[in-house]
C-alpha cells in the first residue's frame, strides 16, 4: 500500500501554487503555465468525470473524441495534453471542426467564439458542451472563467441533463458555481 | 541467585506444580498483553487506511484540476478525528498538493519521506482516477496515549499478578498444612506412646505400693503381736504363779484370798487388754456412741503405754465437766493411737506425750465442742511438711516404718464425726495435734453398760449349754451349776438341736463360732423345736456378731466375769419366771 520511499527531498516544491503548476503542466517548467494551457488540460481531464447515454459512450478500443468548434486557441497545448492519457483504457483523440454539423461522434466539444449558432447547433446532442468567458458570454455545461487569477469552471447541471450527459459530484464539487438540475 | 535459593531453603516443599502454574499464568497474561497490543496496533492501521481511502476518493477531482482549496477542504474534514496527527494529498511527483498536521513536523513534504515527527500508524494510499494514478494521500495517526495503553494492561497484569500470588499461596498453604499434618501425626504417635510407658509406669507403682504396704501389715503384725506376748506373758505369769500357790495344800485363807484377788484382777487386765486390741483392728462394731472423751482417754492410757514404749513417759490433763460426745470409740481410740505413734516417731530420744482434754470454741455451725490436744516436745515437723500430713501415704518416714496413714485417718474421723483436726509445730520444740469433737446433739450422759446389781434376785433354771471347747465348756458348766442352775451340756449344734427335742429347758447358753453348725445358726433352728426359749450367745470374737449383732439376743463376750454372766441369765429366766 505504502510507495516506495522517494530519495530525493524537493525543497524547491514545497508551495502549492508550484504544485499546481506542476500539475498543470506534466513537463518540470520554471515558469508558471499559461491560462491556455490550464484549460488544455481541464479539457482532457473531464471525459474522466462525464458519463455519457448509451448509444454515445466510445465502443471498447474507440477513442473519446475531443471536439474544437470555432476555432482553436490552444494549438499545439491540446494536442500534448491529450497525448498518453486515457479514459477507462479509452485513448483521446482531438479533432477540429469547423461547424457544427461535423459533430456527430464528438463526446466533448469546446465551443469558442461568440456565435452562439454554433452552440445552439450542439444542443440536443449528447456530448459534454465547454465554453470560455474569454470567448463570450454564451455558456454551456462547462463555462471556463478566470477567477482571482485562476482558471476556475461553472457547471450547469440541468443542461447537460437535458443532452442526457451525467456529470460526476466529484467534479460538481470543485466548480466555481453550479447551475443544479431542476 | 542467592536470594533465590534462600527462598528455596525457606521453602523447600513448594510444590513445583504451584511454581509452574505461576509460571505458565505469568506467560499466559504477557502473550494477552502482546496479542492485544498487536491487535490494537493492526486496527489502527485498519482504520486509517480506511480513512485514507476515504480522503483519495474525495480528492480525485481536485487533485486532478488542480484545486488546491477544494482539496485542503477535504482533508480538513479529518481534523474533527483527534487521533489523526497528520493528512496530506500528494502529487504524482510526490509532492504535496494539500494536507495539515497537528504539530509542525508530522507531515512529510515529500511523499515517501520520513516525517521530522514519527506518527505510531501510518497510511499511504494512491489516488486513482480512471485507472490512472493522478496522486497520493497519506495519513498519519496517533494511538491511544501510552499511559492510557498501559493502565489498560495494568489491569490484565493486575490480575495475573493476584492470580500468580494466589497460586502461589495456595501451593505455600498446602505444603505447611502437609508439613503441620505430618509433625502432628510424629507428635500423636509419641504421645501414645508416651501414654502406654505411663501405664506401665503407673501398673508398676501400683504393684509396689501394694506390696510395700502389705509388707507394711506384716511387720506391724509382727511388732503387735511381739507386743502383745510380751504382755500377755506377764499378765499370765502372775496369773500362773498365783494359781499354783492355791494349789498348795494347807494355804492360810487370808493368803488364798489375796492370791485369788490377784488371778482375778490380772485377768481382767488381760481381757481389757484384748478388747482394746480388737478396737484397734476396728472390729468393733462401727456405730457411732455417745461416749465420755475422758473416760476413753483414761481407758487409752495403759494400751499408748505398751505402744509407745518405756522411753515415753505418758500424761493426762483431763478437765472435769465436759459434755459428751457422738463418736465410735474405736475409730477415736486408733486416731489418737496413731497421734502418739507419730509422736514417738518424733521423739527418738524419748520425752514426754501429753493428752489433754477441754472446753472448745463453738463450731462453725454453732455446735458446742470439745477438744483433746497430743502434745510432744520432739523434733517438730517443717513448715513445707506441715500442710501435707494428712494427705494419705503421705510419709517422711523411712521405707518400712510408716504407711502414711495414720494422720490422714485422723483427718477421716474428724471430719467423719463432725469436727476438726488442727496441727501446731515448732521445729525442735514439738507438736500439738487438737481433735476437735461436737458434743452430742443428746447432750445426755453417756451410756453406762449396766453393773450387775447387787440387790438382783438369783433366778436359776435348767440350762442348755452348748460349747464345743472342753475346757471353756466344762468351765462354763461349773460356773452355771455354781449359779444354782441346772445344766445339760452339748458339744455341737445338732447334738444340742437332739437334746433340745427332749424338752425342759428354761434357756440355751451357746458358743457361737463353732464347727459344723455356729451358734446363731443353732437359734434360728432352736425356734420352731423350743418357741419363746431364750437364747444367750457367747464368744470371744466373732465376725458376725462384729457385723450383725446377735440379731437381737444377748450375747456375752468372752471373757466373763460370773457377775457379768449371773446377770444376763437373771435376765432373761425373769419373764419365764414371772408366767
Amino acid at each position: 500500500m505504502a510507495w516506495p520511499h522517494a530519495p530525493r527531498p524537493r525543497r524547491l516544491l514545497r508551495l502549492l501554487p508550484a504544485a499546481l503548476a506542476m500539475l498543470a503542466s506534466p513537463a518540470p517548467a520554471a515558469a508558471p503555465p499559461s491560462d491556455v494551457a490550464v484549460k488544455a488540460a481541464f479539457l482532457t481531464k473531464f471525459p474522466a468525470y462525464v458519463d455519457w447515454p448509451a448509444a454515445a459512450r466510445p465502443r471498447p478500443g474507440a477513442p473519446v473524441q475531443i471536439c474544437i468548434l470555432g476555432g482553436d486557441p490552444f494549438g499545439r497545448l491540446i494536442d500534448e495534453a491529450a497525448r498518453g492519457q486515457q479514459v477507462d483504457g479509452h485513448p483521446l483523440q482531438v479533432r477540429r471542426l469547423s461547424a457544427p454539423g461535423q459533430a456527430a461522434g464528438c463526446h466533448v466539444a469546446f465551443v469558442q467564439g461568440s456565435a452562439p449558432a454554433l452552440l445552439q447547433g450542439l444542443q440536443g446532442k449528447p456530448m459534454l458542451t465547454v465554453t470560455d468567458a474569454r470567448g463570450g458570454a454564451q455558456a454551456g455545461m462547462i463555462h471556463f472563467v478566470i477567477h482571482q487569477g485562476r482558471v476556475r469552471f461553472n457547471i450547469d447541471e440541468a443542461l447537460a441533463a437535458k443532452s442526457g450527459v451525467a456529470i460526476s459530484s466529484r467534479l460538481l464539487r470543485i466548480a466555481l458555481a453550479v447551475r443544479q438540475r431542476p | 541467585m542467592r536470594p533465590i535459593t534462600r527462598l528455596a531453603d525457606r521453602w523447600p516443599n513448594v510444590p513445583t506444580a504451584a511454581g509452574l502454574m505461576a509460571l505458565l499464568l505469568l506467560a499466559i497474561g504477557l502473550a494477552v498483553i502482546f496479542q492485544n497490543e498487536g491487535a490494537y496496533r493492526e486496527q489502527k492501521l485498519r482504520e486509517a487506511s480506511v480513512q485514507a481511502d476515504i480522503l483519495a476518493a474525495s480528492v480525485t477531482a481536485a487533485l486532478d484540476f488542480g484545486d488546491a482549496a477544494a482539496a485542503q477542504e477535504a482533508v480538513d474534514a479529518l481534523k474533527v478525528n483527534p487521533q489523526i496527527n497528520a493528512a496530506g494529498i500528494y502529487t504524482p511527483e510526490r509532492t504535496l498538493f494539500a494536507g495539515f498536521e497537528r504539530r509542525p513536523g508530522a507531515l512529510p513534504r515529500t511523499l515517501g519521506a520520513r516525517p521530522d515527527i514519527a506518527n505510531d500508524v501510518e497510511a499511504a494510499v494512491p489516488v486513482v482516477r480512471g485507472g490512472e494514478r493522478i496522486g497520493a494521500v497519506y495519513l498519519g495517526a496517533v494511538q491511544e496515549p501510552l499511559s492510557r495503553r498501559l493502565t489498560r494492561y495494568g489491569y490484565i497484569g493486575l490480575l495475573v499478578l493476584m492470580a500468580t500470588l494466589v497460586a502461589l499461596v495456595l501451593g505455600i498453604a498446602h505444603t505447611a498444612l502437609r508439613r503441620a499434618n505430618r509433625e502432628l501425626e510424629e507428635r500423636a504417635l509419641a504421645l501414645s506412646g508416651a501414654y502406654a510407658e505411663l501405664q506401665v509406669q503407673v501398673e508398676e507403682r501400683t504393684h509396689a505400693e501394694e506390696q510395700l504396704r502389705q509388707a507394711q501389715k506384716m511387720q506391724a503384725l509382727g511388732q503387735l503381736t511381739g507386743g502383745i506376748a510380751h504382755d500377755f506373758n506377764n499378765l499370765l505369769t502372775v496369773i500362773q504363779g498365783s494359781a499354783d500357790i492355791l494349789r498348795r495344800p494347807g494355804i492360810a485363807e487370808a493368803k488364798r484370798i489375796r492370791f485369788a484377788e490377784a488371778i482375778v484382777q490380772t485377768a481382767g487386765r488381760a481381757a481389757a487388754l484384748t478388747g482394746q486390741l480388737l478396737a484397734f483392728a476396728r472390729r468393733q462394731p462401727l456405730k457411732p456412741e455417745v461416749i465420755d472423751l475422758n473416760a476413753h482417754i483414761s481407758g487409752m492410757t495403759d494400751l499408748l503405754d505398751r505402744t509407745l514404749g518405756e522411753r515415753v513417759e505418758i500424761r493426762t490433763d483431763l478437765a472435769e465437766g465436759l459434755c459428751a460426745i457422738e463418736a465410735d470409740p474405736a475409730q477415736l481410740e486408733s486416731a489418737i493411737l496413731n497421734i502418739a505413734v507419730n509422736a514417738r516417731d518424733a521423739m527418738p530420744e524419748g520425752g514426754a506425750l501429753t493428752l489433754h482434754t477441754g472446753e472448745a470454741p463453738p463450731l462453725a455451725d454453732g455446735r458446742p465442742a470439745i477438744f483433746v490436744a497430743v502434745s510432744d516436745n520432739g523434733t517438730g515437723i517443717e513448715e513445707e511438711v506441715l500442710g501435707r500430713i494428712f494427705e494419705p501415704f503421705f510419709t517422711t518416714k523411712s521405707v518400712g516404718k510408716g504407711t502414711g496413714l495414720g494422720l490422714s485417718q485422723v483427718y477421716g474421723f474428724a471430719a467423719q464425726t463432725g469436727g476438726d483436726v488442727q496441727v501446731e509445730s515448732v521445729v525442735g520444740e514439738g507438736t500439738t495435734v487438737t481433735l476437735i469433737l461436737p458434743c452430742s446433739e443428746g447432750g445426755g450422759a453417756p451410756v453406762e453398760r449396766p453393773e450387775p446389781g447387787a440387790e438382783r434376785k438369783h433366778r436359776t433354771g435348767r440350762i442348755l449349754l452348748v460349747d464345743d471347747n472342753e475346757e471353756v465348756g466344762a468351765f462354763a458348766e461349773t460356773l452355771l451349776a455354781e449359779l444354782g442352775h441346772r445344766v445339760m451340756r452339748a458339744r455341737t449344734g445338732a447334738e444340742a438341736l437332739e437334746m433340745a427335742r427332749t424338752g425342759g429347758f428354761d434357756a440355751v447358753f451357746t458358743d457361737v463360732v463353732m464347727p459344723g453348725m455356729s451358734g446363731i445358726e443353732l437359734a434360728d433352728a432352736l425356734g420352731p423345736v423350743l418357741p419363746g426359749i431364750p437364747v444367750v450367745l457367747t464368744t470371744g470374737y466373732s465376725d458376725e456378731i462384729t457385723r450383725a449383732g446377735g440379731a437381737g439376743r444377748p450375747v456375752v463376750f468372752k471373757p466373763y466375769r460370773l457377775e457379768t454372766l449371773a446377770g444376763v441369765l437373771d435376765e432373761v429366766l425373769a419373764p419365764r419366771a414371772a408366767q
